[in-house]
């Protein structure tokens, strides 16, 4: 079948846009090289029905027939595209261990830094307060103790990626580096939040403590709700931790 | 798709391993150093100024200022440990994949230490100021608040732990005679 088709503008009724672009072009004598395909030039017609246009219908459909996305995908330059990727045979597994040593880092070292905080905060809060009340300072100690679980969590997720990263036991692919990232972030973003949390409870807590007795148990109670969130990212850190490894079935 | 990779592993396969490992090492001391400076500071500065009225709690204080200390030694130690770790290996290794991953190991293992040390010596500094400060004015309290600087100072110890946890994954390829 003949799929040489025309655009006939000598029999437009109302022009579309693509018209007026085409007419502006072509009245200019048509020495420019347009950046699109030759084959996008013209608009289809009817192949029966000589010297006349289609109806809307019909012209919508010959315009979409011309969309990539209708096209098969052997003439689709995008789904070509992974082949020319593969054909170099560079599958990115050496950065691997990048991604999951970087993990590690972010586990410790933002938990660290939650860590750190919340014992400066509080112990600040401790401090001031015992001035006026040494009695308490020991029972006080509390929000500080917290702080410094923070940074136990951190170290065990960092000591479970840095042992996972063994690419003479096993392999190390892309997935597993991501993996281990994930769950670095995970465990320190969570304790870096924690234990800002704690901090400042802390301080304020043990100020108000050492005012009123009544209100060290309202204080250990908000302390372990904070606690909990670092727990959240401990678990979350040990699940996603616990995916390195199997991203294939070999 | 099996085998795809991401543009940052191609930007990344293109740095030198040598490259990691120096910034690494780097890291470790500079930054650790960067703490503990930190806390000296702001543990002296409170220290000295309380002890106008008090001159007593000068000599008993400075132990707050030789745990800030400590967190610089932790970086130095480290930073020779790494430095240990760097080997030569011969030009057409240089981007293998044993190779890169010991460069990447290295420059984790320095930044987990100098960030923990980093946040080590600010929180032992705050601690300390406020030690300085409630111990002019109630000798008992000196005792309870070096407790709480020693949790403080439990992190640099868990980051120099990991980072030489992390330093022994850093393993060259071995040169072909």
């Amino acid at each position: 079948m003949n799929n040489d088709v025309f655009f006939r503008y000598g029999v437009v009724c109302e022009p579309r846009p693509i018209t007026l672009v085409l007419l502006s072009f072509y009245s200019r004598g048509a020495t420019w090289k347009l950046p699109f395909p030759d084959h996008l030039l013209t608009v289809p017609y009817h192949p029966k029905i000589d010297g006349t246009r289609l109806c809307d219908k019909e012209e919508g459909k010959a315009w979409r027939s011309l969309n990539p996305r209708n096209l098969p995908s052997s003439k689709r330059i995008c789904d070509q595209i992974p082949q020319f990727l593969m054909a170099s045979g560079f599958s990115g597994d050496e950065t691997a261990p990048f991604f999951g040593f970087l993990g590690a880092a972010a586990a410790l070292v933002f938990s660290c830094m939650g860590a750190a905080y919340g014992t400066a905060k509080s112990g600040v809060g401790v401090a001031s307060m015992g001035v006026m009340r040494p009695e308490l300072v020991m029972k006080s100690i509390v929000p500080v103790v917290m702080a410094g679980v923070l940074g136990i969590y951190g170290l065990i997720i960092a000591v479970i990626i840095s042992t996972g990263i063994n690419p003479k036991a096993k392999s190390y692919y892309l997935f597993d580096g991501y993996a281990h990232l994930s769950s670095g972030l995970a465990c320190g973003l969570a304790g870096l939040s924690a234990g800002m949390a704690i901090g400042i409870v802390g301080d304020a807590g043990v100020r108000a403590n050492a005012q009123q007795p009544k209100l060290f148990v309202g204080m250990i109670l908000i302390l372990i709700f904070a606690e909990a969130l670092a727990l959240y990212g401990l678990i979350v850190g040990i699940i996603l931790s616990s995916r390195a490894g199997q991203s294939r079935a070999d | 798709m099996v085998g795809d990779s991401s543009s940052w592993s191609r930007a990344l396969v293109k740095i030198s391993p040598y490259t990691f490992s120096a910034v690494g090492i780097a890291i470790a001391i500079g930054v650790s150093v960067l703490g503990a400076a930190w806390g000296i500071y702001i543990t002296g500065s409170s220290l000295i100024g309380a002890a106008i009225k008090a001159p007593r709690i000068t000599s008993k204080n400075l132990i707050s200022v030789i745990f800030c200390e400590a967190v610089a030694i932790y970086g130095v130690i480290v930073a020779i440990i790494l430095q240990t770790k760097l080997e030569s290996v011969p030009a057409s290794q240089i981007y293998a994949p044993e190779s890169l991953r010991a460069g990447y190991a290295i420059f984790a293992s320095g930044i987990i230490v100098g960030f923990a040390n980093l946040v080590c010596g600010l929180c032992v500094g705050i601690i300390g100021s406020s030690c300085a400060l409630s111990d002019a004015q109630n000798s008992s309290l000196f005792v309870k608040i070096l407790v709480i600087e020693i949790f403080g100072s439990a992190l640099g110890l868990f980051g120099v732990i990991v980072g030489i946890i992390m330093s022994a994954q850093a393993t060259w390829p071995a040169k072909t005679v």
